[in-house]
C-alpha cells in the first residue's frame, strides 16, 4: 500500500514539476540552513560537556571594583590563593591551579648533536599543579597521573606534540627526555597522554609543566607568587564542588579567605570578589575570556536558530499555500478513491507519504549541497566542522525528525482540507475552483502576509545594520585612520636586560622616503583591550580618583594621528613620564568646565607628583559601542615598544605601500633576526571593531535574500495558480473589450495588497527591535524614513516583477482558446 | 437486497424548499436490473447516489441487506458500500495518474487485500474483459469505450453485490454505447443486481423494470 503512495506521489510530482520545483526548493533551504545551524549550534553547545562530573566544576573568577565604580572581570585568581584554599576552605573535592604560559620558545636536546631542536611561539603550554589531571580525566600512555606533575621541573606531553618533538619512538622512551622552556627552565618528560576525544573542549593544552616549577625557579619573581592584592588572568582556578555544596556558600568561604590574607595597609574596603563561574558558562561567556581559544557568542547562536526556524516555516508555509490552492485539482481523485472506499485517514495518509517523499528529496537536495554551503558561510562556521560532521548519528536523528515534523507541519492543514472533499460534490463538478473560497483563501492570504512580514522585517534589518556600520567607521573619530601602520617591537619581559634595538630601527626606517613621520608610543588611539590605572588628580578644590585608561606616545605620535590639542601643548619627548596630557572626557570628569583649567594640575604617582600641559580634544578610542572614556597620554620611550608610521600616497604609484613594508621588514630583520614582522594597517583595526556587526550584516542579508527567494516562490506559485483556474474569466473579459493593463491589475491586486498588508506590520515591527539593538551604541545612527521607503518599494516593484511573469502571459493569451477549450 | 421507505431529500434557498426527492419508495431484489429515467433534474443521479451512500437524505428509511442505512455512521456506512457496491460513471472518473492495471487495482488497496491476491483478482479481470495489452496505459491514452471498459472492471473486481451506473453509456459513441450494455446485460445473467440512470430508451429496454421519475418523485413502477 506503501508503495503505492508513493508511486502515485512520484507521478504527481512529475505531473506538476513547477509547483514540485518550488516546494522543493522552499523546503530545500530550509532544510539547509537548519542543518548547517544544527552543525554550528549543536557543536558549541557541546563545548566541554564531556567531562566527568561537569556539572559540579567551576572556575574562579574575580571581579574588582576600581574608583570611578568600573568592574573589571578577571578570568584569573592570585597565585597564593588556590594553596590556601586547598588547606583551608571546606565543601570542595578537588581543586587544580594552573598558570597558562605566554607561547614560550621550547628547545629539545638532539642526542648527538650540538644544536638542539627550536620551537618559537609554541602554543598550549601551561604550569600545572599534580591535581589537574584528576580533576580533567586524559588516556594516558606513558607516565601515571598521580605522579607526573608532583615535582619541580616536570612536563607531561600530549601524544602529538611529543611526537614533534621526539619523532615516532615508543612512548615509554620519551620518559626521561629533557626539553627547556625560553632556554632557562629545564624540565624532564615524566608522561604521555592522548590528546582530549573530542573537538569540542576550550582545554586546548598540549604540554603541562608542573606549577611547582614556577615557585622553585627564577619565574617566581615574574610571577609575583605570593601577592595578594595582584589577579593574574592566567592564573586559573578550577574547582569540583562536593556533593551538596552551593556556590554561594564557596563564595563566601573566598570572601572570608581574603580577608584573612590580603594586605589592610589602609585598612580599604576589600575591591575584589570571587565569583564561581559553571564549566559550561566558560565558552559563552566574554567578560572573563576563556582559555586561549575560540569564544562562542550565545546570542547569534540563538539568532542562527531563529533564522532556520524562519527558513523552515517559509518552505513550509509556500507548501500550505500551493496545496491548497491547487487542491480541487486533485479534488476528482480524492473523490474516485472514496467512491472506491477509501477512509479519510488513509487518504491523509496518502498525502502525507507524498508530502513525506517530498520533503525526503528535499533534505537529500539539502545535504548535497552542505558542502558548498559550508564553505560559502566559513567566518560563521568554527573551523572544526566539515562536511564529514554531517556522518554523526545525532544529525541523522536530527534530520529524520525534520523530515517528519515538516511533513507533519506542511501537510496536517492541506490534508485535512482534501480529505473532507464530499465525493457526490466533485463528481458532479459542482467543486468550482473558486468555491471554496471563504476561509481556505483566508488562511493562505495571512500566510502569504507572514512570509512577507518575515522577509521584510529582515530586509529592513539588514538596511539599518549596515547604516549603523557605515555610520560607525564614516563618522569623525576625532584621527586620521588611512595610511597609518604600525607593529610592535619584540622585547623580553623575562630579561632586565635593557634592549635598545627598536631605537635603530626607528632612525633607519626614517630614511626610507615613503615613510613620511615615524613615532615609538604606546598602543594607537584606538585599538582592542585597554591599559587603564588609577589616576589621583588634585583639582584644586578636592582629590579625585578615577580609573583612566594610559598610553605613551611622543610628540610625532599626535602629528601621525591627527589629534587635535584643546589648549596647552604635547607633552615633550621624553624617556620616562615627566608631563601629561588628558582628554576632554578626563578634563570634565574632573570638574574642568573650561579644559584649559586643567593644565598645571599635578597628577599624584604615590611618592612624586607630575603636571599637565595639555588637553586633547576628544576622540573614540573605542568602536561606538562605549562612550568616550578618560584617557591619559605621557611620552615614555623606556616604555614604548610600538611604531607607528605614517605612509607617503600611493596614489600615483602603486604598489609603493607594499614595497616599503618590505624594506622596513628588512631593517626589521637585521634588528630582530627570530622575529617575524607582523604590522597592522590603522584602518583595518578599527574595520575589526565592527566585526561581529559585520558578521551579522552578512548574516542578515543572506537569510533576507533567502526569506525574500522563497516567499517569491510562493508569490509566483499562488499566481500561477490564479491565472491556470482564472483563464475563463480572462477570456470573457477579454471579449468583453478589457485591456491587457486592466486584466494584470485585476490578476495582481490581491496579491499586491497582501505584501502591502505585510509591509504595513513589518514597518513597526522593525522599528521596535531595531532600536532596540542601536542602544547597544553609544553612539548611532538614527532609522531614517528612507529605509523603510526603500524596503517596501524595492518589495512591491519585485512583487509587481514575479507576478507580471505570469499575468500579462495570461492577459495576452487569446480569448478564442480559452473559451473554447471549455 | 434493499429497501427505500419514503425518501425525502431537500435543499433550503433562502426561505423556500426544493425537494430533489420526494417520498420515494423502493424495493430490489438480488439479481434485478433496473432502469432509472427521466428529465434533466428529476432527481435521477440523487436518487443513484443516495442509494450508494454516497449522498444523505433528510427523510426516510433505507435498509441494505438488513443494514438500516439511516442509523449507520459514516465510517459504517464507507465500508458497507465499499464490500458491497460498484460504481459507474458517465465520466469514467479513472484517476490519471494510474495505470489501467493501478486503476483497477485500488479498490482491493482498499479492502487490505494481500498483494498476491490481488494479483490474481486484476489479472483475472482484464483478461475477462480482454483488456490485457492496456493494462501499463494510462487512462489518457485510452478511447471513450475502452475507458468506460476500464471503469466497470475496476466496479466489478471487489466482486460487489451491487453495480450502480450513473449514465455509464452518457460520453460514448452508439456503437461503444451497445457493447457496454450488452455486457450489463451478461453480468445481470451471472447473477449481479444493476441500478442504471439513463437517458435513452433503447438502453432502458436492456433492463428488467423501468422506474420513471419526475420531479424527485416516482411515476409509476
Amino acid at each position: 500500500m506503501i508503495r503505492n503512495y508513493f508511486k502515485t506521489a512520484w507521478r504527481n510530482f512529475w505531473k506538476n514539476k513547477t509547483f514540485s520545483f518550488i516546494n522543493i526548493a522552499g523546503l530545500a533551504i530550509g532544510i539547509s540552513a537548519a542543518l548547517v545551524i544544527y552543525l554550528i549550534v549543536q557543536f558549541e553547545f557541546s563545548y566541554d560537556t564531556f567531562w566527568k562530573d561537569k556539572s559540579r566544576v567551576y572556575r574562579v573568577v574575580t571581579d574588582m571594583t576600581f574608583p570611578g565604580g568600573s568592574v573589571f572581570k578577571n578570568s584569573g585568581v592570585e597565585i597564593p590563593l588556590p594553596v590556601a584554599a586547598r588547606n583551608e576552605m571546606t565543601g570542595i573535592e578537588t581543586f587544580t591551579h594552573f598558570i597558562t604560559a605566554n607561547d614560550p620558545k621550547v628547545t629539545v636536546p638532539v642526542a648527538g648533536s650540538k644544536s638542539p631542536a627550536v620551537f618559537k611561539h609554541q602554543k598550549g603550554i601551561m604550569y600545572a599543579d599534580e591535581f589537574y589531571f584528576s580533576m580533567f580525566q586524559y588516556n594516558w600512555l606513558a607516565g601515571s597521573p598521580q605522579a607526573a606533575l608532583k615535582d619541580p621541573s616536570q612536563v607531561v606531553l600530549t601524544e602529538d606534540r611529543a611526537k614533534s618533538y621526539f619523532g615516532n619512538i615508543p612512548f615509554e622512551n620519551m620518559i626521561g627526555r629533557q626539553i627547556n622552556y625560553e632556554d632557562s627552565i629545564q624540565t624532564i618528560v615524566t608522561g604521555i597522554v592522548k590528546q582530549l576525544p573530542d573537538k569540542a573542549t576550550d582545554f586546548r593544552f598540549d604540554e603541562f609543566i608542573s606549577i611547582s616549577t614556577i615557585f622553585n625557579t627564577n619565574l617566581k619573581n615574574q610571577y609575583v607568587v605570593d601577592e595578594w592584592n595582584s589577579v593574574n588572568s592566567n592564573s586559573q582556578l578550577f574547582i569540583k564542588l562536593s556533593p551538596g555544596t552551593k556556590p554561594g556558600e564557596v563564595q563566601a568561604q573566598f570572601a572570608a579567605l581574603r580577608n584573612k590574607y590580603r594586605s589592610k595597609e589602609n585598612n580599604e574596603k576589600d575591591d575584589t570578589k570571587h565569583l564561581l563561574q559553571p564549566l559550561s558558562d566558560i565558552h559563552f561567556n566574554a567578560d572573563y575570556g576563556d582559555l586561549s581559544h575560540r569564544r562562542a557568542h550565545k546570542p547569534t547562536l540563538y539568532g542562527l536558530m531563529a533564522v532556520a526556524v524562519f527558513l523552515l516555516l517559509l518552505g513550509c508555509i509556500n507548501f500550505i499555500n500551493l496545496t491548497t490552492a491547487q487542491s480541487s485539482q486533485r479534488a476528482k481523485e480524492i473523490g474516485i478513491r472514496k467512491t472506491l472506499g477509501s477512509s479519510k485517514a488513509t487518504l491523509a495518509l496518502q498525502f502525507l507519504s507524498e508530502i513525506f517523499l517530498l520533503t525526503l528529496i528535499a533534505t537529500i537536495v539539502s545535504i548535497a549541497v552542505t558542502p558548498w554551503l559550508l564553505k560559502i558561510f566559513s567566518d560563521f562556521i568554527p573551523p572544526e566542522i566539515n562536511f564529514s560532521s554531517v556522518n554523526q548519528p545525532h544529525v541523522w536523528i536530527f534530520l529524520a525528525l525534520l523530515v517528519v515534523v515538516m511533513t507533519l507541519i506542511s501537510g496536517f492543514y492541506p490534508s485535512w482540507i482534501l480529505t473532507k472533499f464530499r465525493p457526490v460534490t466533485v463528481l458532479k463538478n459542482q467543486l468550482h475552483p473558486g468555491a471554496s473560497q471563504g476561509r481556505k483563501a483566508w488562511l493562505r492570504k495571512s500566510l502569504t502576509v507572514t512570509q512577507f512580514v518575515i522577509a521584510q522585517f529582515l530586509v529592513i534589518a539588514t538596511l539599518v545594520v549596515s547604516k549603523q556600520i557605515s555610520y560607525s567607521l564614516n563618522k569623525d573619530l576625532g584621527y586620521k585612520k588611512d595610511a597609518i601602520v604600525y607593529f610592535y617591537t619584540p622585547h623580553n619581559f623575562y630579561s632586565n636586560k635593557k634592549d635598545d634595538r627598536r631605537f635603530a630601527l626607528l632612525e633607519k626606517i626614517k630614511s626610507i622616503p615613503a615613510v613620511k613621520e615615524i613615532s615609538l608610543g604606546g598602543e594607537a588611539p584606538a585599538h582592542s583591550g585597554a591599559v587603564s590605572s588609577t589616576f589621583k588628580i588634585n583639582t584644586g578644590k578636592n582629590e579625585i580618583e578615577l580609573m583612566v585608561e594610559t598610553i605613551n606616545a611622543d610628540p610625532a605620535y599626535f602629528d601621525i594621528y591627527g589629534l587635535k590639542l584643546l589648549s596647552g601643548k604635547f607633552p615633550d619627548k621624553s624617556d620616562t613620564a615627566k608631563e601629561y596630557i588628558i582628554n576632554e572626557t578626563y578634563a570634565k570628569a574632573l570638574g574642568f568646565s573650561n579644559p584649559a583649567d586643567a593644565i598645571g594640575k599635578f597628577v599624584n604617582r604615590g611618592s612624586f607628583s607630575l603636571p599637565i600641559v595639555g588637553v586633547l580634544k576628544d576622540f573614540h578610542t573605542k568602536s561606538t559601542h562605549s562612550k568616550i572614556g578618560p584617557l591619559i597620554y605621557s611620552s615614555s620611550d623606556r616604555n614604548s615598544y610600538m611604531m607607528h608610521i605614517a605612509l607617503a600616497s600611493q596614489e600615483n604609484s602603486p604598489g609603493l605601500w607594499k614595497k616599503t613594508l618590505g624594506l622596513i621588514e628588512k631593517e626589521y630583520k637585521k634588528l630582530y633576526p627570530d622575529d617575524e614582522f607582523q604590522y597592522n594597517f590603522f584602518d583595518e583595526t578599527i574595520a575589526a571593531f565592527y566585526k561581529k556587526e559585520q558578521d551579522v550584516k552578512s548574516l542578515l542579508n543572506w537569510s533576507a535574500g533567502l526569506c525574500i527567494f522563497i516567499s517569491c516562490l510562493g508569490l509566483l506559485g499562488l499566481v500561477i495558480y490564479t491565472t491556470n483556474t482564472r483563464v475563463k474569466e480572462i477570456g470573457i473579459r477579454k471579449v468583453l473589450g478589457a485591456s491587457v493593463t486592466q486584466i494584470v491589475t485585476l490578476l495582481s491586486k490581491d496579491l499586491i495588497s497582501l505584501v502591502m498588508v505585510a509591509f504595513l506590520i513589518a514597518a513597526p515591527l522593525s522599528w521596535l527591535a531595531m532600536n532596540k539593538w542601536l542602544q547597544d551604541f553609544a553612539y548611532r545612527t538614527n532609522i531614517s524614513w528612507w529605509v523603510f521607503a526603500a524596503c517596501g518599494i524595492s518589495m512591491l516593484v519585485l512583487a509587481f516583477f514575479i507576478l507580471g511573469i505570469r499575468t500579462v502571459k495570461a492577459a495576452m493569451a487569446n480569448p478564442v482558446k480559452s473559451l473554447r477549450t471549455e | 437486497m434493499l429497501e427505500l421507505k419514503g425518501i425525502y431529500k431537500w435543499v433550503n434557498t433562502g426561505n423556500h424548499r426544493t425537494f430533489l426527492l420526494k417520498d420515494v419508495d423502493l424495493t430490489v431484489k438480488e439479481g434485478e436490473f433496473i432502469s432509472i429515467m427521466g428529465p434533466s433534474g428529476s432527481g435521477k443521479s440523487t436518487l443513484l447516489n443516495v442509494i450508494g451512500m454516497l449522498d444523505e437524505f433528510n427523510e426516510g428509511e433505507y435498509n441494505f441487506l438488513n443494514e438500516s442505512v439511516h442509523k449507520l455512521k459514516e465510517k459504517q456506512r464507507s465500508a458497507l458500500y465499499k464490500q458491497y457496491i460498484g460504481f459507474v460513471f458517465q465520466a469514467y472518473h479513472l484517476i490519471d495518474e494510474l495505470t489501467v492495471y493501478e486503476n483497477i487495482e485500488t479498490p482491493l488497496i482498499y479492502q487490505n487485500i494481500k498483494s498476491s491476491d490481488r494479483k490474481a483478482m486484476v489479472a483475472d479481470i482484464l483478461d475477462r474483459f480482454q483488456i490485457v495489452g492496456k493494462k501499463d496505459l494510462f487512462p489518457t491514452q485510452l478511447s471513450g469505450g475502452q475507458q468506460q471498459l476500464v471503469g466497470i472492471a475496476r466496479a466489478l473486481i471487489a466482486n460487489p453485490k451491487l453495480l450502480l451506473a450513473d449514465e455509464p453509456t452518457g460520453n460514448l459513441n452508439s456503437k461503444q454505447g451497445e457493447e457496454i450494455m450488452n455486457l450489463f446485460k451478461q453480468l445481470n445473467h451471472e447473477g449481479m443486481t444493476i441500478i442504471q440512470v439513463t437517458h435513452s430508451e433503447k438502453n432502458a429496454a436492456y433492463g428488467s423494470h423501468i422506474i420513471n421519475l419526475l420531479d424527485g418523485m416516482i411515476q409509476n413502477n
